[in-house]
């Protein structure tokens, strides 16, 4: 297999003529207008959330394009090149210059393009810094994060490494959810149906940590009476390609979907709520792939949207009572027009719904944007520059923000918890399944969940370390309520030494706690032959701390759940990590 | 050669040349910009590429729909003055030595004065806010500096020629000796944006056109009260 994920290491002098060799590639039209139209006049500077947020003038949009432009105008303008400084024409030449651009590529800028559609000018700022990337990647001065999601994607075909036979599992394991789900033993999850109406293509983070947003989705094409089916392969509609600048990768990921569907011989292709993923999928891989496909593509909340006005599923807007506002992601608002979807479907499923101003394409970035959450190295900055989101929503005085990405899901997890906003973050999706009133079907049996048992009658023992102890109660309690025994750890250090000594079949384990944190207890486990094949899921109130676990060079963890946790999604977790199904 | 035959050449020949070398530098940019690929994109249409483009390019005349301009009225209204100033100013180059009988309408020379005056005044303010601006300061070249110092003494000498249009005397001769250096200076400078204006417009409207995006949809700023940017 041919990788092309990753650059060789390259002497400086090497990497810098490569930059610029790079960078002579990417001049078209619209590169050559963004870099030559801008006269500077500041107005893009209050557009951009870092910049407001901490009023640094090395974030401005106009600032960070300057980057770019001055290593432009030093070979293209006639004026620069007589009199560089006239104009701050520029060519790279040092290490600290390459810094300094690796730093505003991929640290400071979140592709959002709200600076882009603020310019009077028309510069499209996001184009320059994907450009940028895509050279700084190409010649290994990319974050380590990035580069990892792009080898998954090389390699394995989905961003999270999931496995084939790990994916169509657990596809398996939620088709019997399903049924459970809308009380019909009929009911099912098809792979590879040949011919359906709708390939449904998601994001892996649904398939590895965010089961219920696929379960809501199975649950709303059930109700709408859909004829659709997931794809063996090419199911993984997000494309980091986008974000590194990779038309390759870009192009490869998006073959792999297109060619599936194409083989399949669905109708459309629906892309669940993942914004950069529908991005992608819908308006840059055929570019890249260059492939004219012979089918539409849309987003799930259009499928919805269709099927509430076609009167396809009936809402009780009644079961989501409570103030919701909605957050558009930059890439379904600002960049794919998808904006009235949405709205249109909560009208219809919730009883109070809020605008958040400003909204659609002049809505804020959640800060995650642009692959920023793999990127742990940023993680104090992104979250900084978040405040601007947190006053946005904090003035809503919703109690849900829903989003229809996953990505925004995240960093909107993370910034309402560092903000202390008190709010809870769902997907459209989720909230259309709540309130689903569900089409009347012949009695079935309806099967029962498995208890968390090895055997019948051999209990499953879960290990609980957490340093909180109302969630250790909680986990505890849930799991022996279901058949379970439960031992807890209060620290990181008692957690290794009841692993070793109680050799539990599965570990729930806190990263944020006194003595070893998770990140090192997780090690250590992974580590020590005896201890290392335990499943362990991670439960965190502080995703930011992400990178502790994840950027170990050790396995990836069994399971990943964000405080504060539910009853159904802890078991839906370790039922999955366990295998067991009803 | 007379103070006369000097102000004439001035006005005539080498302005005509200046005219020609700026119109021959612009030709060569737009047919090099030309030779550039351009974006392409095969998908099909969510939206309507032209109407995107063509609202792109009215957007100049729409405050309202960036969220830039909503929260900074002030700048708009600067932006406006700065660049009808212009056109008054340019205007007047071909008034004084071609028809200046119109400048001796009092009210035609009334206005035009007006407009470049309040152009003087914007511009002045463009350039204490670039100076008392750290983030502008950041991203401030010589050239920006330049140029907007060289078309506020545009201003202040357009401001001084026109009253003295009919005489031929006083600050005619640097007026247009200043439009001639103007002229030739512009394809060089940051001022030449004007000529790629409409390009990138054209090709951000047609992009965010296609995909639904522009025309904007209404709703996005909170009603009756101006919005953070």
């Amino acid at each position: 297999m041919t990788t092309v994920f990753a650059a060789e290491p390259m002497p400086l002098e090497e990497k810098i003529a490569k930059f610029h060799e790079l960078f002579e590639t990417k001049i078209n039209r619209n590169f050559c207008l963004s870099n030559g139209a801008c006269v500077h006049c500041g107005l893009c500077i209050e557009s951009c959330h870092y910049y407001m947020a901490t009023k640094d003038p090395k974030t401005t949009p106009v600032y960070k394009t300057d980057a770019i432009r001055r290593i432009y105008k030093s070979r293209h303008d006639w004026l620069s090149r007589v009199v560089p400084f006239w104009t701050g024409a520029a060519r790279v030449r040092t290490r600290e210059d390459l810094d300094r651009l690796r730093d505003i590529a991929w640290g400071s800028c979140t592709m959002c393009r709200r600076c882009t559609i603020n310019c009077p000018m028309g510069i499209d700022t996001a184009l320059l810094i994907r450009s940028l990337r895509a050279i700084l990647y190409a010649i290994g001065e990319a974050p380590e994060g990035v580069v990892q999601v792009c080898k998954d994607q090389y390699e394995i075909g989905n961003q999270m490494g999931v496995s084939d036979e790990d994916y169509i599992e657990t596809i398996e394991w939620l088709s019997e959810e399903h049924a459970t789900d809308v009380g019909d033993p009929r009911a099912k999850i098809l792979l590879d149906k040949k011919g359906a109406n709708v390939m449904y293509v998601v994001n892996p983070r649904e398939v590895k940590y965010a089961p219920l947003t696929l379960l809501a989705a199975a649950k709303i094409m059930y109700a709408a009476g859909e004829d659709w089916t997931m794809p063996r392969s090419g199911w993984d509609n997000t494309n980091f390609g986008l974000f590194a600048g990779d038309d390759k990768l870009g192009a490869k990921m998006g073959r792999a979907l297109y060619e599936k569907a194409q083989q399949l011989g669905v109708k459309k292709v629906v892309v669940s709520e993942c914004g950069h993923g529908f991005r992608a999928t819908r308006w840059e891989a055929p570019n890249w792939a260059k492939m004219d496909l012979g089918f539409p593509i849309e987003s799930f909340l259009e499928t919805m949207a269709a099927y509430v006005r076609d009167g396809r599923i009936r809402l009780n807007p009644a079961c989501n009572g409570v103030a919701v506002t909605y957050h558009d992601p930059c890439n379904l608002g600002r960049s794919s027009g998808l904006t009235e979807e949405p709205r249109y479907v909560l009208q219809h499923c919730v009883t109070n719904f809020v605008e958040m101003y400003p909204n659609r394409a002049d809505n804020w970035c959640c800060s995650g944007g642009g692959g920023a959450m793999s990127m742990s190295e940023y993680t104090g900055r992104r979250l900084e520059a978040a405040k601007i989101k947190a006053d946005q929503l904090r003035e809503t005085g919703a109690q849900i923000v829903v989003t229809a990405c996953h990505n925004c899901i995240d960093a909107l997890g993370d910034l309402i918890k560092r903000y202390k906003l008190g709010m809870k973050t769902a997907t459209v999706g989720e909230l259309v399944a709540k309130a689903l009133v569900l089409p009347e079907r012949p009695e079935a049996a309806v099967p029962v969940q498995k208890p968390l048992e090895k055997a019948p009658g051999v209990p499953v023992k879960v290990l609980v370390a957490d340093d909180d102890a109302d969630t250790r109660v909680f986990l505890s309690a849930i799991c022996e309520d279901n058949g379970a025994v439960a031992v807890t750890a209060r620290n990181g250090n008692e957690a290794l030494e009841l692993a070793r000594s109680e050799k539990p079949d599965i570990i729930t384990l806190d990263i944020d706690m006194p003595g070893k944190h998770g990140g090192e207890v997780y090690e250590c486990l992974k580590k020590e032959d005896a201890l290392k094949n335990i499943p362990v899921c991670i439960v965190t109130g502080q995703p930011k701390l992400r990178g502790l676990i994840y950027d170990l060079e050790v396995p990836h963890p069994e399971g990943y759940v964000d405080k504060p946790i539910t009853e159904e999604t802890i078991l839906l977790n370790l039922r999955l990590i366990l295998n067991l199904r009803q | 050669m007379t103070y006369d035959r000097f102000v004439e050449l001035l006005e005539n020949e080498i302005q005509i040349a200046a005219l020609a070398f700026m119109a021959t530098l612009y030709a060569v940019k737009v047919w090099r910009l030309m030779q550039l690929n351009p974006v392409t994109d095969r998908t099909p249409d969510r939206g309507d590429p032209d109407a995107g483009a063509r609202y792109s390019l009215m957007l100049v005349a729409m405050p309202w729909e960036l969220a830039s301009y909503r929260s900074h009225p002030i700048k708009y209204a600067e932006f406006v003055a700065f660049h009808l100033a212009i056109a008054a100013a340019i205007l007047s180059t071909f008034l004084i030595p071609y028809a200046p009988g119109l400048l001796a309408i009092p009210a035609v020379k009334a206005l035009l004065m007006l407009l470049i005056a309040a152009g003087l005044v914007s511009g002045v303010s463009r350039l204490l806010k670039r100076l008392a601006s750290p983030a502008l300061r950041a991203v401030s070249t010589v050239d920006d500096y330049f140029s907007i110092l060289l078309l506020d003494a545009y201003y202040v000498l357009a401001l001084l020629a026109i009253p003295d249009a009919a005489t031929h005397r006083g600050s005619i001769a640097v007026f247009f000796g200043l439009t001639a250096f103007f002229l030739c200076y512009v394809p060089f400078s940051k001022i030449c944006h004007y000529l790629l204006w409409p390009f990138a417009r054209y090709y951000i409207g047609k992009h965010f056109g296609k995909r639904g995006v522009y025309p904007k949809k209404a709703g996005s700023a909170r009603p009756g009260r101006a919005m953070a940017a």
